[in-house]
């Protein structure tokens, strides 16, 4: 899911579960791919993590509040909190790892 | 249900002004005024085509958009200004007809480069071309259609930008480029000339784009040939890497999605282009230029619509060694009478795509803007074949216009892998953009009979047999390649690999898109409606 400077207080901080953003741009390739790995990871994970994704040029509000750098950065929020954060594009695998430590660790 | 760019926006649209307005701090563009001035308002946006909207949020959809018209290629906008770089070729006059029959407001540069190189090698399209004055005079003429034509070599900088700034195109199409592999491989003078001319003019045309138009999308001609035929037997992936894509190492794991895929370039024509493909890719990143670098299978035949109206609308059609296709250089040989020539065992196998369906996809591109700064790459083809089986067919249709044709085997003048795997994958023109082809070999081949076996075109390709069979090896040797084989249609036993083109085409049924075109073609080309499908 797309989200945008406008719900991201809604979608993201105010979520009942955690979240992984994905802060990605239009002129990263792998960003433009890793779409397809987060998508079914979506569903995968349906009701313990949202996964949602934020452009960052569309969106800069969002991305100077985060101090975004780089694309894509991942960034894991838990009741408004960031608990992790990553950069540079992952694997299906080296996602769901990413996902799997952070629910050990809010265990 | 909805046109495939129905839902995009003001991000992808040539009229949306985000320079100064959006902070384009990936490259080096961040500025603290826009920083202070989005943080207090937001993000806003001007449109060049509606300056009276002010400043907006970039969210208008272009089935939402007033500027964006239904056409059966998708929404277009309304008398979309597109630059055709080599509009005098085989592909740019073709493209400029089709264009401006949907209502754009075509214009075009030529410096006649290729009317010149056929003619110092002694050769000439066999389907008769007019100078480009009669060739405006008859569009306008026939189809009513105005093309703003200058003759500019795309090396002249300072001409092509003047023109631009004239224009202001809003999509440039970039056919400006000597088309050959032998043809570079003549001698190190060709091989110069080729590189500098489609190197050098692709880089000076980006820094052009940068300067006066760096909303406008770049829809430059690649070539499949710029990914070899990997004899891994890896697929021929998109020009990036598809998202599954991993690379493992010594117990850990990358994803590769996303990064350009090899390059194995087949001769110093190929590698000029993948030399472009690097000068896009980083323009596209230092700039926020966006580019659609379109590899396209081999082309061949002679019919649209809009060049068969009047002979002086025709494109040209060459059948020489160095310019000639190998569908195209088949028929003449039939015609002829002169066996088909495969090179070696006939067992290589290429992508294929007819002009008309060529064509199509190209519109559909120009209709579909990439984001800023992507940088993306679509495999145009609509067929795999191996040489040898085009040999058949050719001489089959022949046998339908009463030619009894024969096909040789000759010396292989090119390094190249007689036998080899080959895998394309071909997804975002059939599932993003829309496009089924159209228009099956034997058609095209049927077509191309149809018009070179009028008398006048016999004469001209009789003209031109001596120069069909090939004499430039790409070692360097100058002799024509000797006769290994002559056999009859039919006679051969078919061996190698058996090509697989992957479309994916069950993520964007048939049906689906038969409904699209159905419902649009009530429309018509370039006519208005409300777009709601």
């Amino acid at each position: 899911m797309e989200i945008c400077d406008r719900d991201f207080d809604r979608e993201v901080l105010k979520s009942d579960i955690p979240v992984l953003v994905e802060f990605w741009g239009s002129w990263c390739p792998p960003c433009q791919k890793e779409k397809y790995i987060l998508e079914k990871l979506r569903d995968e994970y349906k009701g313990r993590m949202k996964i949602v994704t934020i452009n960052v040029d569309r969106n800069p509000r969002v991305a100077y509040r985060y101090r975004i750098k780089c694309v894509p950065t991942y960034i894991i929020f838990h009741r408004g909190e960031a608990i992790h954060s990553d950069i540079a594009a992952k694997s299906e695998g080296q996602l769901r790892e990413m996902i799997e430590e952070a629910l050990r660790k809010i265990a | 249900m909805k046109l495939h760019n129905a839902h995009k926006t003001c991000w992808n649209c040539p009229a949306a002004i985000l320079k100064g307005n959006v902070d384009f701090r990936a490259c080096g563009q961040s500025l603290e005024a826009i920083r202070r001035r989005i943080e207090r308002e937001g993000l806003l946006i001007e449109c060049a085509r509606l300056p009276d909207l002010g400043h907006f949020e970039p969210t208008i959809t272009f089935e939402e958009c007033p500027e964006w018209r239904p056409t059966k290629y998708g929404y277009l906008l309304e008398n979309m200004r597109v630059m055709i770089l080599g509009i005098d070729g085989y592909l740019g006059w073709t493209l400029a007809l089709k264009l401006g029959a949907l209502g754009c407001e075509v214009s075009g540069v030529d410096c006649f480069l290729r009317r010149k190189m056929v003619r110092e090698l002694g050769a000439h399209s066999v389907v008769p071309i007019y100078p480009i004055e009669e060739r405006l005079k008859a569009a306008k003429e026939v189809l009513d259609i105005d093309i703003k034509f200058r003759k500019i070599n795309i090396l002249d900088r300072e001409k092509l930008g003047q023109f631009m700034r004239e224009v202001q195109p809003e999509a440039i199409v970039h056919y400006g480029e000597i088309p050959s592999a032998p043809y570079s491989m003549i001698d190190c003078n060709h091989a110069i000339q080729v590189q500098y001319n489609n190197v050098i003019g692709t880089l000076g045309l980006l820094f052009l784009m940068k300067e006066i138009c760096p909303e406008a999308s770049l829809i430059k001609l690649g070539t499949l040939g710029e990914y070899g035929a990997p004899l891994t037997g890896r697929p021929l992936f998109e020009g990036l890497f598809p998202a599954d894509a991993v690379l493992r190492w010594r117990g850990r794991e990358w994803s590769l999605g996303g990064e350009l895929t090899p390059r194995d370039p087949v001769s110093f024509y190929h590698v000029s282009k993948v030399q472009d493909t690097f000068n896009i890719y980083e323009a596209c990143k230092y700039w926020w230029l966006r580019s659609y670098d379109v590899m396209q299978g081999v082309i061949y035949g002679v019919h649209t619509d809009e060049v068969a109206a009047d002979p002086r609308l025709r494109t040209r059609l060459d059948v020489d060694e160095w310019f000639g296709t190998v569908v195209n250089r088949f028929v003449a040989q039939a015609i002829l009478g002169m066996p088909l020539t495969v090179y070696g065992e006939g067992e290589q196998i290429r992508g294929f795509i007819a002009l008309e369906d060529a064509m199509e996809c190209m519109v559909r591109l120009i209709s579909s803007p990439p984001e800023p700064g992507q940088y993306d790459v679509v495999n145009q083809v609509s067929g795999l074949h191996k040489v040898s089986e085009l040999a058949e067919t050719v001489a089959r249709v022949a046998a339908e216009f009463g030619y009894d044709v024969k096909i040789q085997r000759v010396e292989n003048p090119r390094v190249e892998a007689d036998y080899h795997p080959f895998e394309v994958v071909s997804t975002k023109l059939p599932n993003e953009l829309g496009f089924t082809p159209k228009v099956p070999l034997e058609v095209e081949i049927r077509r191309m009979f149809e018009l070179l076996t009028q008398p006048h075109i016999v004469e001209r390709i009789k003209k031109v047999a001596h120069l069909i069979r090939p004499r430039t090896w790409w070692s360097g040797e100058k002799r024509i390649v000797e006769t290994l084989e002559v056999y009859r249609p039919g006679t051969r036993r078919r061996r190698g690999f058996k090509p697989r083109l992957i479309t994916d085409r069950e993520r964007f049924p048939i049906s689906k898109v038969e409904e699209v075109e159905r419902a649009v073609e009530a429309i018509g080309d370039g006519e208005g409606g409300d777009g709601n499908m």
